[in-house]
């Protein structure tokens, strides 16, 4: 009798402890109530499980893999995401067609115009594009004093003689293929979106 | 007479000796041509240009993304200088042995030419450059010191402490002047004459025995025991499936405090997708590199950082970085990010928590259905501005409420589920 009244006493206790590290913490992602439910059986493109044996305890699968494993065998890394097969075209949702010139064609650059009508809306996405990519390095007033840029050094003062009188297209330019110490940053902003913040900056930045 | 003379010789040698002294150090510290001004005017005025277009590449006495300019006026001719400030690319271009042999040294990086600037104005500058601002980095370093001292802000919770212990102190004092009380009373009680109910009281044992067999203390107990057994039980299960706290390392030791925090860079400028897609995306190195290829080392050190120098692995190699997954949402639920942050207006920390002091991230919020539901019951709309509303608000117009998610399909189970 009191044996068996001890065996059921550690046994919920034991129970008790052994639920309360269900939960997740640190490195351990804890456990999960329906695992085929939570688990995408279509390849994901931020997520990815490479070993096979995963999930192997529930699989129903009829490659005998693990429940788990989603993992794009075809691509290199096992990827989701591919680059576009070359010489082709993305397609965009207002038919502009992508920006070609290269790095060195700064000239040429300087001569296109910019494609997207300026009114009020615009100057307020720009400026919220502004800060987001921009202001890290330019700052916030255009003035080359950004937290980052401190660091870097060589930022440009975007209102100093050298940069004010400069055309839409050679500042667009500059943002999508880089100049000097700055990096391209084409594939962060689309081309849109990279126009609209090239007229913040004339508008509102270099204004004169 | 020459004992007088030889008297006023002394100082007179002194004072030439320390005028010859200064002039020397003044030609170690820098020399200036001549033709250099040195008057106010001209100094604050090249100030001026200095701030507005040399600043963010040259210092005075240091070395930075561009050569220390104090001194060129000597190094170089004024004609040099002016053609170089002016066009330093003409002056490459016309094969100029010092311009070639500095653009080289400064890795082929053009400076840009400054052709609105005057020959005045040149000459200001070279005035500026020469004269200018030469405590600087004594300045610099005051202030630095000064911020350090005004720093320490410690003291409302040491107060606390002290306040705790003081109070700990008063209370065992009194416990121990109550000890001393009571056995001065027995004391005195058993010398007096008492009934025997009364004796007995006062000498009365603490049995710690009967106290464990009372049932009383059994019943308290076992119901202690059951409820904290069941609440860990109960706790244990709703934990399951809720991946709150947790906190993976990750292949580089990337801290959102440092890049989040202290140097305040957008979370958009790495998470490129949040406004424009389903999900935020985890940065390429390419956009690591925006900053990395100039940025090598944390805090000023020289060298390659061990972290920093796994994204130039990766980016020769052509190797993807394997970030560990840290919000899981499950398969079931459809979450897109662009319809919270762009169209809702929602910070990224209202349901990511404080990520620009997250040293390492973890999960902030429980990422539950109850979670989301509570979410779209409270949140208002933000229609200002956005035509897509315009009608929904013209039709909740008679309501007393603010139009929320709940009202237009927020708590629809297929909206997320399907």
């Amino acid at each position: 009798m009191k044996f068996t009244h001890s065996i059921n006493l550690v046994a919920s206790f034991g129970l008790a402890f052994g639920l309360s590290s269900c939960g997740a913490s640190g490195e351990k992602p804890g456990y999960e109530f329906a695992p085929q439910m939570y688990h995408s059986i279509a390849y994901e493109p931020l997520s990815q499980i490479r070993n096979e044996e995963e999930g192997g305890w529930l699989s129903t699968r009829e490659d005998e893999k693990g429940e788990f494993y989603n993992s794009n065998p075809n691509n290199p890394h096992g990827m989701t995401m591919r680059e576009p097969v070359a010489n082709t075209v993305p397609r965009s949702n207002n038919g502009t067609l992508p920006y070609r010139l290269k790095a060195f064609e700064l000239e040429k650059a300087a001569l296109i115009e910019n494609p997207v009508e300026f009114n009020d809306q615009v100057l307020a996405e720009g400026q919220q594009l502004y800060i987001q990519y921009c202001s890290t390095c330019h700052g916030l007033g255009g003035e080359g004093d950004g937290k980052a840029g401190e660091v870097i050094g060589g930022v440009a003062n975007l209102k100093g003689g050298a940069y004010i009188n400069l055309p839409e297209g050679h500042i667009f330019h500059v943002i999508t293929a880089g100049k000097g110490r700055m990096l391209p940053h084409g594939s962060q902003i689309s081309q849109e979106r990279r126009w609209k913040i090239v007229h913040y900056v004339k508008q509102e930045i270099q204004k004169q | 007479m020459s004992i007088k003379r030889s008297l006023l010789s002394v100082p007179l040698r002194i004072s030439t000796l320390a005028m010859v002294f200064f002039l020397m150090l003044g030609s170690q510290a820098f020399a200036a041509n001549p033709d250099v001004s040195d008057s106010d005017e001209a100094v604050a005025a090249g100030k001026t240009i200095f701030n507005a277009n040399c600043k963010s590449c040259h210092k005075l006495d240091q070395k930075y993304t561009g050569p220390a300019l104090r001194g060129v006026s000597d190094r170089r001719s004024i004609d040099w200088a002016k053609s170089f400030i002016k066009n330093s690319q003409a002056l490459i271009a016309t094969g100029d042995a010092q311009a070639n042999a500095l653009y080289k040294e400064y890795n082929n990086l053009a400076m840009p030419a400054h052709e609105f600037l005057s020959d005045d104005d040149v000459m200001n500058l070279l005035s500026y450059i020469e004269y200018g601002d030469k405590a600087e980095a004594v300045v610099e370093g005051a202030a630095g010191e000064g911020a350090q001292v005004g720093g320490g802000s410690g003291v409302p919770s040491e107060y606390l402490t002290i306040i705790v212990a003081v109070l700990v102190v008063v209370l065992l004092l009194i416990l121990i002047v109550l000890g001393l009380i009571i056995s001065v009373l027995t004391k005195y009680l058993n010398n007096q004459k008492l009934d025997e109910e009364d004796d007995e009281f006062i000498n009365q044992k603490f049995d710690v025995k009967k106290l464990f067999k009372s049932d009383a203390f059994l019943i308290i107990v076992t119901a202690l025991v059951i409820a904290l057994v069941a609440k860990t039980a109960i706790d244990g299960l709703y934990s399951v499936g809720i991946q709150q706290g947790y906190q993976p390392s990750q292949p580089i030791a990337f801290s959102h405090e440092l890049h989040a925090g202290q140097y305040e860079i957008e979370c958009q400028y790495c998470h490129t997708g949040v406004e424009i897609g389903k999900s935020a995306n985890i940065p390429s190195a390419n956009i690591c590199m925006n900053c990395h290829t100039h940025i090598q080392n944390v805090g000023g050190k020289e060298g390659i950082s061990t972290e920093i120098a796994k994204i130039y692995a990766a980016v020769d190699n052509n190797q993807p970085i394997e970030w560990v997954r840290v919000h899981n949402l499950p398969d079931l639920a459809y979450f897109n990010h662009s319809q919270h942050v762009a169209v809702g207006g929602i910070e990224c920390q209202t349901c990511h928590g404080p990520i620009q002091e997250m040293e390492v991230v973890y999960q902030h919020s429980t990422l539950t259905m109850g979670w989301c539901i509570d979410c779209h019951r409270q949140t208002e709309i933000a229609a200002q501005g956005n035509e897509y509303y315009d009608k929904l608000m013209q039709l909740h117009a008679g309501s007393k409420d603010a139009l929320k998610v709940k009202d237009i399909g927020g708590l629809e189970c297929a909206k997320c589920h399907y």
